[in-house]
């Protein structure tokens, strides 16, 4: 990030009364703006709320909702729960990262396109197995149909 | 007076308001193991290695046990000892043990608790350890993450104690680290080099940079003279670590130590002690005066002074400008050998003083009046690497003409000692009486923080003593908030002062009291008790100062963070 503009999290900060019993709720609100936390945020967050940068970062990494890189424009969120598992999700997954050359430790495709991420349940156990594009739900995946997704995706942004 | 009991493997223990079954066992003479427990930090419960069966066979840690009356407990049955000795494997799984060439080696708690457990061999894979590169960017500390068992002793003294929070930890479950925000290097974070996390680290994975090997080298060039000068509290802090008593001052055997390790010069930074008490207590006198903005903070401690820097650059105009007597004794030694190129060494209670004496502004004349500061347990090391029987050491005195010192010189090493010796300088009466006053007025003990009032003739003065940052920045608020009005304030990073100090011998509570008793012993020895009686301060300004006071003896540090 090249210029972090405090306005919008200091609106957030004050929200809170930059509270630091609210840090989680503050760093959630920040995320929604920028889809990641920005190191210079969370500076700015621990200095308003009274914390140290370790003690903030070590929040940020503790909770796997949060992120401190900056996502791509489309979030993919792999179902790993055991429904989404005994049908087979470890296959999509592995399709995604194929298709998009990501893996477990690259999230995020160079170009800013795609995130994949693991989640443990989204709650959709009969649609399993399912990946969530941003905030569509794709119901009853196979590799094929996760190929698919990503070349229709990136047709899309061509 | 202990009204309650508890059995403990069968012996009666008797206990008072102790917070934990630990305490009651340690305070008893029973000794169960614990990594992560330390009597002044919270309770973790986090190593499970204090681990103790209760009446109904069930086992766990004695440091989350609220003992109670009647109690019973086993230290050392069959259950107890399985679960340690599973716990100790399951560390050294994740801990990188080089124990050969590991600078903590033999200190180290998990190293001792392995052998006295007998662990013989790994039962875990043990190359689980973090691969996290080592961090030696501070010019104080040196992390080793992969020795790291995650115990946060560290973490809680950072944030507890000290108030800075400069490590936390990072990340959860077996990807658990502790770091800096960020993956930042400890230079770069609001670290002061104190080393108190060093001291409390009970593995390698902390430890205060090692710099026997650069003094090692001055020792050896026959070319250039070694000027070492040491610092109140390393007379003791050194004792124990030779097998001998901590409450007794080992001053001659210290001087004699040196010399034999090849100092060709040896002085008592008591000295430059005494010198700081006369500029100091004459910039504070002349504020007060003047009606400066008070209250002036002392500048003797690095730790501090970088606090300060970091957390509350405002108020360093309030802080004196001397130079903390390391610096004041390091401009006299390029005074005294003005003509010679000699190497300058401070043997120092503190790990922060590496810091200082790299800072820009102990250059003096185009040369850092201070070449390598050594820590205490540093000088240990090179005493047993020489092979010297310390404990049988005849003693010796350091060197003219900048050999006397006083007693208010000697006591800068515990927390209230430099108030104290500005009291003594103030009043300028080293009448018995007087000095018992003094010794009463609330200055003395080893509390967090002290808030008393002298009188000195028309003046009366309300002052304020601090050990520990926690404690300095509690005192800081109350005097922003206007709750507390102080003209004087001393503040030393380390709790209980520099008999406390990272460079110290790690050491528990009751053995940090035994060196206070030794250096009221110390003050009590001396022959003069106040500075401005130091026959050697009309050498000293008459013929090394030469009118340069402000320039060689005064320091002035940024009043804005510089990170």
């Amino acid at each position: 990030m090249d210029h972090f503009d405090s306005k919008q999290v200091d609106e957030i900060l004050a929200k809170y009364n930059c509270d630091k019993s609210r840090i989680i709720s503050i760093m959630q609100d920040v995320q929604e703006i920028y889809n990641y936390l920005p190191k210079e945020a969370l500076c700015h967050i621990a200095e308003k709320v009274g914390i140290s940068n370790a003690k903030i970062y070590g929040v940020a990494t503790f909770y796997g909702n949060f992120s401190l890189e900056a996502k791509g424009k489309y979030v993919l969120k792999v179902c790993r729960g055991t429904a989404c598992h005994v049908r087979k999700s470890a296959t999509i997954l592995d399709a995604l990262y194929a298709a998009t050359g990501l893996n477990e430790d690259k999230h995020t495709t160079d170009d800013g396109l795609f995130t994949i991420e693991i989640v443990s349940c989204l709650g959709a156990c009969g649609l399993a197995p399912v990946v969530m594009v941003n905030e569509t739900v794709h119901p009853q995946m196979t590799p094929d149909k996760a190929k698919a997704l990503i070349e229709e995706l990136r047709a899309k942004e061509a | 007076m202990a009204d309650k009991m508890m059995i403990i493997d069968g012996v009666q223990c008797p206990f008072t308001n102790e917070r934990n079954v630990l305490e009651v066992a340690r305070n008893n003479g029973i000794d169960i193991p614990s990594l992560c427990y330390c009597e002044n930090l919270s309770i973790y419960g986090g190593c499970r290695l204090c681990m103790v069966e209760n009446e109904k066979g069930a086992i766990d840690a004695a440091c989350v046990m609220r003992p109670r009356d009647g109690m019973a407990v086993k230290t050392n049955s069959k259950k107890v000892l399985d679960s340690r000795r599973t716990t100790l494997q399951l560390l050294m799984a994740s801990h990188r043990a080089d124990c050969l060439t590991c600078d903590q080696s033999g200190t180290c708690k998990l190293q001792e608790y392995c052998r006295r457990y007998g662990i013989e061999k790994e039962a875990f894979d043990t190359n689980t350890y973090s691969k996290l590169p080592k961090d030696t960017s501070s010019k104080c500390i040196v992390r080793d993450p992969s020795k790291c068992i995650l115990c946060g002793l560290c973490v809680r003294m950072c944030s507890e104690v000290q108030n800075i929070g400069a490590i936390d930890f990072a990340k959860r479950g077996k990807k658990a680290f502790v770091s800096p925000g960020f993956g930042m290097e400890m230079a770069d974070t609001s670290c002061v080099g104190c080393g108190q996390c060093a001291a409390v680290c009970p593995t390698g994975a902390i430890t205060i940079k090692n710099e026997t090997k650069t003094m090692e080298k001055f020792l050896q060039d026959g070319e250039k003279k070694v000027v070492v000068q040491f610092a109140p509290s390393v007379r003791v802090g050194l004792a124990e670590a030779f097998g001998m008593p901590a409450d007794v001052p080992v001053t001659g055997k210290l001087v004699t130590a040196l010399r034999r390790l090849g100092a060709d010069v040896v002085y008592d930074t008591d000295l430059t002690a005494d010198l700081t008490i006369l500029e100091e207590a004459n910039e504070f006198l002349n504020k007060v005066k003047t009606g400066a903005k008070l209250p002036m903070f002392t500048s003797c401690c690095p730790g501090w002074i970088q606090h300060v820097e970091h957390a509350h650059p405002h108020l360093m105009p309030q802080v004196s400008t001397c130079g903390s007597p390391m610096e004041m004794m390091g401009a006299l030694i390029r005074q005294q050998f003005k003509d010679e190129d000699v190497y300058s060494v401070a043997i120092m209670p503190c790990s922060a003083k590496k810091f200082e004496a790299d800072r820009p502004e102990l250059v003096k004349d185009g040369k850092r009046v201070i070449d390598l500061v050594l820590t205490t347990q540093e000088l240990v090391r090179m005493i047993k690497e020489a092979g010297i029987d310390f404990a049988n050491l005849p003693d010796s005195e350091t060197d003219a003409p900048l050999s006397k010192s006083t007693g208010a010189g000697v006591i800068f090493g515990y927390t209230g000692g430099v108030t104290e010796a500005v009291i003594r300088y103030v009043l300028a009466d080293a009448s018995p009486d007087t000095l018992q006053t003094i010794a009463e007025c609330g200055v003395r003990g080893l509390t967090g923080v002290k808030v008393f009032e002298v009188t000195a003739g028309d003046l009366k003065l309300r002052i304020g003593v601090a050990n520990g940052l926690g404690n300095a920045d509690a005192l800081i608020e109350k005097v922003e908030s206007g709750e507390e009005k102080l003209d004087f304030i001393e503040v030393m990073a380390c709790p209980n002062g520099c008999i406390g100090g990272g460079g110290q011998l790690p050491g528990t509570n009751a053995r940090k009291a035994e060196r206070y008793k030794a250096m009221l012993q110390a003050d009590m020895d001396c022959e003069y008790r106040i500075s401005q009686d130091n026959p050697d301060m009309k050498y000293v300004y008459d013929e090394l100062v030469q009118g340069r006071a402000h320039d060689l003896l005064h320091v002035h540090y940024p009043d804005h963070d510089r990170k």
